[in-house]
C-alpha cells in the first residue's frame, strides 16, 4: 500500500485528484458524500414509519371512532376514553395484567437470578443441560403449553389435584375455575415459562463479573451473602435493569396464557388487558374502543418503562 | 357487497400516473451525455411499477361483480368450520348441477368459527377474496348483527324463503333475522331432549318416564346418594359459552330467554332465577354433577364411567357427542322430550346451529344462493343432511316425512328418534341474538359459576351478570 506523506495529507488541494467519473459520467462529488448516510438508513425508517408510525397514528385515530371493522368509522371524539373509565371489565384487565406484572418483575426475575447464580456455581457439571432445559419451555408453542396445564390443572383428572390427593390427602381444588387459584395458575406458567428464558441473560451477566471483585471480598472477609449483595448485585445493575423492564414490558401485554388457558375466566377474573383489546375486536367487532383500549396501554407500559429505565438507569453509563 | 367509498385524492397530489416532480431549484450536477438512457430507464420502470400499482389498486376495489353468472360452469368459494358440511356439499353438487342452471365446483377453506368471521371482515376490507359461501356458527353470527355489516355483506333470503311460509321453521329464522330480514339458512333445528342410559336406570330402578324435572331432581339425588350417579351435567370449565349453554338451555325451556326479539336482555326474570336455582341445588344433592369440558375429556371420563346416567342437550350431541366419546355404550341410549318444569314452560329447547348464506354483490353471489336452495332447502336435502350429519330438518313438513319417522337408530336401541322430535317441532322457542351477545357470556358465564359454587344466591348472580352486562353493552 503507498503511504502518502502527512503534509500532503493536510492540504487537499495537494491530493491526487479523485476519480469524477464512473462509467463514464459524473460521480456527483458534492451530493454522494452527503446523502449516503440517509439513503443507507432510509429503508429501515420507510418500513418503520409504514408499519409502526401509521398504525399507531390509525389506532390513535380509530380510538375516537366506532367502527365495527367494516365500511366508514364513526367519529365520537373521547367517548371511548370516557367508557373505559367506567368500564368494569376494563378495570379488571388492569388490575389482573398489574398482578401478572408485579408476578413477573417480583417473583419471576429473583427466581431466575437465582437459577442463574445456581447454574454460574463453580464445579457444576451438565451445565449446559441444565441451561438447555431451563430455556426449553419459551420455545415450546404456548397451545401446547396450555393444552398441557390444562390436563395438569383439571379439577377432576388434573395430574396436580391427584398429586395433592395422594401425597397430601388433599384434592378437588378448581384451579382454573376458582378465580384466585386460576391467577395463581397463569402466574406458575408465567414463572415456568419465562425464568429459564430470563436465567440466560443473568448468567451471562454474571460470567462477565470480574473474579477479581469476589477475590477482593474474599479476601475481606465477606460471607456468601455479603458477596451476593455486595458484589453480584451491583455488578449486575444494567443486565437487571435490563431484564425487568423488558419482563416488564412482555407482562403488561400477556395474552397467550390467560387465552389459550381460561378465556379469560371464570367471568373476568384472569383477563389481560391484551385480552380485553383482543375480545373487543374480534369477538364483539368494537375496534374503536379496542382501540382505545389499546392506547390506555401503549401510554401506560410506555410511562411505566420511562419510569423504570431512569431509576435502573438503563443505557446509561456507570 | 357493496363497494367501500375510496379517500378522495387531493387536488394536485401527485398520483400514480402523474408525471415526476418537477427537478429540485436546487442546483445539482450537470447533466452529462450518458445519463439520458438510464435515466429514461428509470422513467419507464417508474412508469410501469405505477401502472402496475394501480392496476392491483383497481383490482382490489373492484374485482367483485365484474359480471354476474347466470349460468354455466362455476367455481364456489365455501368456507366452513366443519369437515362434515364440506363433505356433505361436495356430495350434494351433482344434485345441485341437476337443479340449476350451474355446473358446480367447490374450493373449500376450513378454519375456526371465529377465524372464519374475522377473516371475511378483513377480505372484506381488502375488496377481494371473500368467499361465495359460508357457514356462521350461530355465536359467531351475533358479531354480524353489529351496524350494518349483515345488510353489507350478506345475501338477503327474505324473499326466497317466503313461498316456504310457516313451513320452515320461524324459530330457526330467528337467529340470523336482522331488522326484519333473514341473512343464512340454519342448518339444523337443534331441539333438546333428555339422553338416558336405559340400562344404568333399570338397574337402579329410576323409572325413564319421569314427568316433571323436580320428579327427576329428587330421583337423582337419591341415586347419588346410594350409587353416586348423577343424571344431568353443567360445564364449570374455562370455555364460557358452554357454561351458559348448558344453563340457557334449561332456561329457554322454562321460558326464559337471553335476549328478546329486539336484542334487549332479558335474564332478570324469574324464570332465570327459577333455573339458576334447580341447577344450584341439583349440584348440591347430587342430581347434577360439574364437568370441566362438557365437550371433552372430563365429560367422556364420567360418561365412560357411567357416573352420569342421563343429561339435556341438543339433538345432534349423540352424533357429535356420545357416539364419538362412548362408542360402546351403542345400544343403551336412548332419548325421549325434556321433563317439564311443574311451574311452567315448554317441552324442548334449543342449542346450537349454523347458518349458511351466500356473500352478496359477487358474480357467483347467485350461483351459490341456487347451490344452497338445491343442497338446503329441499325435502330431499334436508332427509339426507339429517342421515349424513344427523341435523335435524329446519322445516317442519319434513318432520313427518315417512322415511325419517320409519328411521331407527342403532346406537339407541333401535329407537325412532323421529317419535320423539316430531311432536317437538312446534315447541322449539326461537333463540334470539344480539351484537353484544359476547358481552352476555363473558359476564354471564362467571357469576353462573359463582352461583354454582354457592358462593352467590342465583337473585344475586343475575343480578349482577345483568348490572355488568349493561354496563358494558353498546359501547
Amino acid at each position: 500500500m503507498t503511504s502518502i506523506p502527512a503534509d500532503r495529507l493536510r492540504d487537499p488541494r495537494s491530493l491526487p485528484p479523485r476519480a469524477t467519473t464512473i462509467g463514464g459520467r459524473a460521480a456527483g462529488p458534492r451530493r454522494g458524500p452527503a446523502r449516503a448516510p440517509y439513503v443507507f438508513i432510509a429503508p429501515f425508517y420507510v418500513l418503520y414509519v409504514l408499519f409502526m408510525v401509521v398504525p399507531i397514528l390509525v389506532a390513535v385515530y380509530l380510538s375516537l371512532c366506532e367502527w365495527v371493522g367494516l365500511g366508514p368509522p364513526h367519529w365520537v371524539g373521547p367517548r371511548n376514553y370516557a367508557h373505559l373509565l367506567t368500564d368494569v371489565s376494563f378495570h379488571r384487565a388492569l388490575g389482573n395484567t398489574g398482578v401478572y406484572v408485579l408476578v413477573s418483575v417480583l417473583v419471576i426475575v429473583p427466581v431466575a437470578l437465582m437459577m442463574a447464580q445456581g447454574l454460574n456455581a463453580r464445579g457444576l457439571r451438565a451445565r449446559d443441560l441444565f441451561r438447555v432445559a431451563f430455556f426449553i419451555p419459551m420455545v415450546v408453542s404456548p397451545i401446547v403449553v396450555a393444552l398441557i396445564f390444562s390436563l395438569v390443572f383439571d379439577r377432576q383428572f388434573g395430574l396436580a389435584n391427584s398429586v395433592l390427593r395422594a401425597v397430601f390427602g388433599l384434592g378437588g381444588f378448581d384451579w382454573l375455575g376458582d378465580p384466585t387459584l386460576a391467577k395463581v395458575c397463569i402466574g406458575l406458567i408465567m414463572l415456568w415459562r419465562w425464568a429459564g428464558y430470563l436465567t440466560i441473560f443473568f448468567l451471562a451477566g454474571l460470567q462477565n463479573v470480574p473474579r477479581s471483585l469476589y477475590e477482593a471480598a474474599e479476601l475481606d472477609g465477606a460471607g456468601r451473602f455479603v458477596t451476593f449483595t455486595a458484589v453480584t448485585l451491583p455488578a449486575l445493575k444494567p443486565v437487571t435493569g435490563f431484564v425487568a423492564v423488558t419482563s416488564f414490558i412482555s407482562a403488561a401485554q400477556i395474552f397467550d396464557e390467560p387465552f389459550l388457558l381460561t378465556h379469560g375466566g371464570p367471568g373476568d377474573a384472569t383477563l389481560s388487558v391484551a385480552m380485553f383489546i383482543y375480545r373487543a375486536a374480534f369477538e364483539r367487532q368494537q375496534f374503536g374502543y379496542a382501540a382505545a383500549a389499546g392506547v390506555v396501554l401503549f401510554v401506560l407500559v410506555f410511562t411505566i418503562s420511562q419510569i423504570f429505565n431512569r431509576l435502573l438507569g438503563i443505557g446509561r453509563a456507570s | 357487497m357493496k363497494n367501500l367509498p375510496s379517500p378522495p385524492t387531493p387536488r394536485g397530489t401527485p398520483g400514480p400516473h402523474r408525471a415526476p416532480p418537477s427537478p429540485s431549484p436546487v442546483p445539482g450536477p450537470v447533466p452529462v451525455p450518458g445519463t439520458a438512457p438510464r435515466r429514461t430507464v428509470l422513467r419507464w420502470a417508474a412508469a410501469a411499477g405505477a401502472l402496475a400499482t394501480a392496476g392491483t389498486a383497481t383490482a382490489c376495489a373492484g374485482g367483485r361483480a365484474a359480471s354476474v353468472r347466470t349460468s354455466g360452469p362455476v367455481t364456489l368459494s365455501l368456507w366452513t368450520h366443519d369437515q362434515g358440511y364440506q363433505d356433505f356439499f361436495a356430495r350434494s353438487v351433482p344434485r345441485a348441477d341437476r337443479a340449476t342452471r350451474f355446473s358446480y365446483r367447490l374450493r373449500v377453506t376450513r378454519a375456526g368459527a371465529q377465524d372464519l368471521v374475522t377473516k371475511l371482515l378483513a377480505q372484506a376490507v381488502a375488496g377481494r377474496g371473500t368467499p361465495d359461501l359460508m357457514g356462521f356458527e350461530i355465536g359467531n353470527f351475533a358479531r354480524m348483527l353489529r351496524g350494518d355489516l349483515s345488510a353489507r355483506l350478506l345475501r338477503d333470503w327474505t324473499e326466497d324463503v317466503a313461498p316456504l311460509g310457516d313451513d320452515l321453521l320461524a324459530a330457526r329464522r330467528a337467529p340470523y333475522t336482522v331488522d326484519g330480514r333473514l341473512y343464512a339458512l340454519d342448518s339444523d333445528t337443534p331441539a333438546t331432549v333428555y339422553y338416558y342410559r336405559d340400562d344404568l336406570l333399570s338397574k337402579y330402578g329410576i323409572p325413564a318416564d319421569l314427568g316433571t324435572w323436580e320428579e327427576v331432581a329428587r330421583a337423582g339425588a337419591r341415586l347419588y346418594d346410594k350409587h353416586r350417579v348423577s343424571l344431568g351435567a353443567v360445564s364449570t370449565g374455562s370455555d364460557l359459552n358452554q357454561v351458559v349453554q348448558l344453563f340457557a338451555i334449561l332456561l329457554y325451556q322454562r321460558g326464559g330467554a337471553l335476549f328478546d326479539a329486539h336484542a334487549h336482555p332479558t335474564l332478570d326474570s324469574p324464570e332465570a332465577e327459577e333455573t339458576l336455582r334447580f341447577i344450584c341445588d341439583g349440584l348440591r344433592t347430587g342430581f347434577l354433577v360439574d364437568v370441566a369440558d362438557f365437550y371433552g375429556p372430563s365429560m367422556q371420563t364420567a360418561l365412560k364411567r357411567g357416573s352420569v346416567a342421563g343429561l339435556w342437550m341438543a339433538s345432534w350431541y349423540k352424533t357429535f357427542g356420545l357416539q364419538p366419546n362412548v362408542p360402546e355404550q351403542s345400544g343403551r341410549w336412548r332419548i325421549r322430550a325434556l321433563p317439564r318444569f311443574s311451574a311452567g314452560g315448554g317441552r324442548t329447547s334449543v342449542a346450537g346451529g349454523t347458518g349458511f348464506t351466500a356473500i352478496t354483490g359477487k358474480a357467483n353471489t347467485e350461483a351459490g344462493a341456487g347451490f344452497l336452495s338445491a343442497t338446503w332447502l329441499t325435502e330431499e336435502a334436508q332427509i339426507r343432511r339429517y342421515r349424513e350429519l344427523g341435523y335435524l330438518p329446519t322445516r317442519r313438513s319434513v318432520f313427518r316425512s315417512p322415511e325419517l319417522l320409519a328411521l331407527e337408530d342403532t346406537f339407541c336401541g333401535g329407537q325412532r328418534l323421529f317419535e320423539v322430535y316430531a311432536p317437538l317441532v312446534d315447541h322449539v322457542p326461537a333463540y334470539y341474538q344480539s351484537p353484544d351477545q359476547s358481552i352476555l357470556m363473558d359476564v354471564l358465564s362467571g357469576y353462573l359459576i359463582r352461583a354454582y359454587r354457592g358462593d352467590l344466591s342465583p337473585r344475586e348472580a343475575l343480578r349482577r351478570a345483568t348490572s355488568d352486562f349493561r354496563a358494558q353493552a353498546s359501547r
